[in-house]
């Protein structure tokens, strides 16, 4: 330690290092605290003591921040069950259940990102809209992709997926987040639909991951701060493919698709 | 709420504590399975318990278990947890994070986690001694010798930093 005179006596530095601890902590009555504050005003090291102990406190949480997105795709009800198996795991009893979704959501705990929740969630209610699942229509693809662009902050665009049957049919902004999110709906002949939302995100790439819920499958990855989310209703392995494309023609990295 | 999305609500918070405490990630997200594991199967604590707290505990004990099995985090030793953790980049209020990081880990155990129960978690100094089974006065004068120690360890940093790394050289 620095301190130029060692303290007369231990008990004494003791005592203030608890009462310092104790101010920082919010646990002084009300006496004790104005006497502890009148005392800091006249103590330079004491007040220095008590800068060190409050940025010890901020460094602990700077290094450990909380996560924020994850518990909001878990904390569920017993009904709702299904959208907290967000991995794919399917035909669980209902009493190993909690345990393992809780399992899935821990292996990538900290950055289990909340906008592929969101991106599910967009599908269920507009994709089964039959009168206005979309906002702004397709007429017109640029303007639709420069206006979600401009509103979103990020260049989103909607890629072809023509080669699997699916038209682009619109787009709409939507609230995410931290932002605005983009959806873009796309229509095959028979009516089938899927969507692809897309908003910036913080954080580093995120391999492509996949969320099951109620029926529903959302393929999802980041890529350069932005985050992509594909869901569709169906064969989860032909949304898959179609997932890979589309970050494929958005320029993402297709090969962290393979195994 | 039921119990099991009350018990959900604290989990980010149960990971935090336990990779600070540990240092290691892989270890802390078992414990955290572990407590939630036990949660579920013992009886829920009544409506107006601390549910935090009694999570918190439950943890506790598993980690105090796993603890005497492992061996105690060595401080200069390079296979130590928290050696593989990433370190954090950057200063607050003039504290190096790499630095405080490596202060942190140099701690007795005793003194990590109410530290980290109270200036991480913002537990009051009661739920914190329910959580350590000591009494609150204990939790303040354990509390303050940890924020002491930090402050000694930092203020001594260059030279153990000069150690540490003599340490991963000649490994």
């Amino acid at each position: 330690m620095n301190d130029p005179h060692k303290p007369s006596n231990e008990p004494d530095a003791d005592a203030s290092a608890r009462l310092l601890s104790a101010l920082l902590d919010g646990e002084l009555s009300g006496p004790e605290r104005r006497e502890v504050l009148a005392r800091l005003q006249s103590d330079h090291e004491e007040t220095e003591r008590l800068a060190h102990y409050r940025a010890q406190r901020a460094a602990l949480q700077a290094m450990f921040p909380l996560s924020g997105a994850a518990p909001a795709m878990f904390v569920q009800r017993r009904p709702s069950w299904r959208r907290a198996v967000a991995f794919g795991v399917g035909g669980i009893a209902a009493g190993l259940l909690l345990g393992i979704a809780l399992h899935a959501g821990l292996a990538g705990f900290a950055r289990e990102p909340a906008f592929a929740e969101r991106a599910d969630v967009a599908y269920a209610v507009y994709a089964a809209d039959r009168q206005h699942p979309v906002e702004m229509d397709a007429a017109q693809p640029e303007r639709l992709a420069s206006w979600l662009s401009s509103r979103v902050g990020r260049p989103v665009r909607a890629p072809s997926l023509a080669e699997y049957g699916y038209t682009l049919i619109g787009g709409r902004l939507l609230p995410g987040e931290s932002g605005p999110a983009a959806q873009f709906m796309y229509q095959r002949a028979g009516g089938e639909r899927v969507t692809l939302y897309e908003t910036a995100v913080a954080g580093r790439n995120l391999t492509p991951r996949a969320l099951l819920a109620d029926g529903r499958h959302t393929f999802y990855w980041t890529d350069r701060g932005i985050g992509y989310a594909l869901s569709g209703r169906g064969d989860a392995a032909r949304l898959r493919e179609l997932a890979m494309e589309a970050c494929g023609a958005l320029g993402g990295p297709t090969d962290a698709w393979k195994g | 709420m039921s119990y099991e999305s009350d018990l959900l609500v604290w989990l980010p918070h149960l990971t935090r504590y336990a990779r600070a405490l540990t240092g290691d990630w892989a270890w802390a997200d078992d414990l955290v399975q572990d407590t939630v594991e036990r949660a579920l199967n013992k009886h829920p604590p009544r409506p107006d318990d601390n549910l935090r707290a009694w999570l918190l505990t439950l943890l506790r004990h598993r980690f105090i278990d796993q603890l005497r099995a492992r061996r105690e985090i060595a401080v200069d030793d390079a296979c130590a947890p928290w050696q593989t953790m990433p370190a954090p980049a950057g200063e607050i209020s003039g504290l190096v994070l790499r630095d405080v990081q490596r202060a942190l880990y140099r701690l007795p155990v005793e003194q990590r986690e109410v530290l980290l129960l109270v200036a991480l978690e913002g537990l009051r100094y009661q739920e914190a001694a329910q959580v350590l089974a000591v009494p609150v006065g204990t939790v303040m004068s354990r509390l303050a010798r940890a924020r002491e120690h930090m402050r000694a360890l930092l203020s001594e940093e260059p030279a153990a930093r000069g150690a540490a790394l003599r340490v991963i050289r000649k490994a």
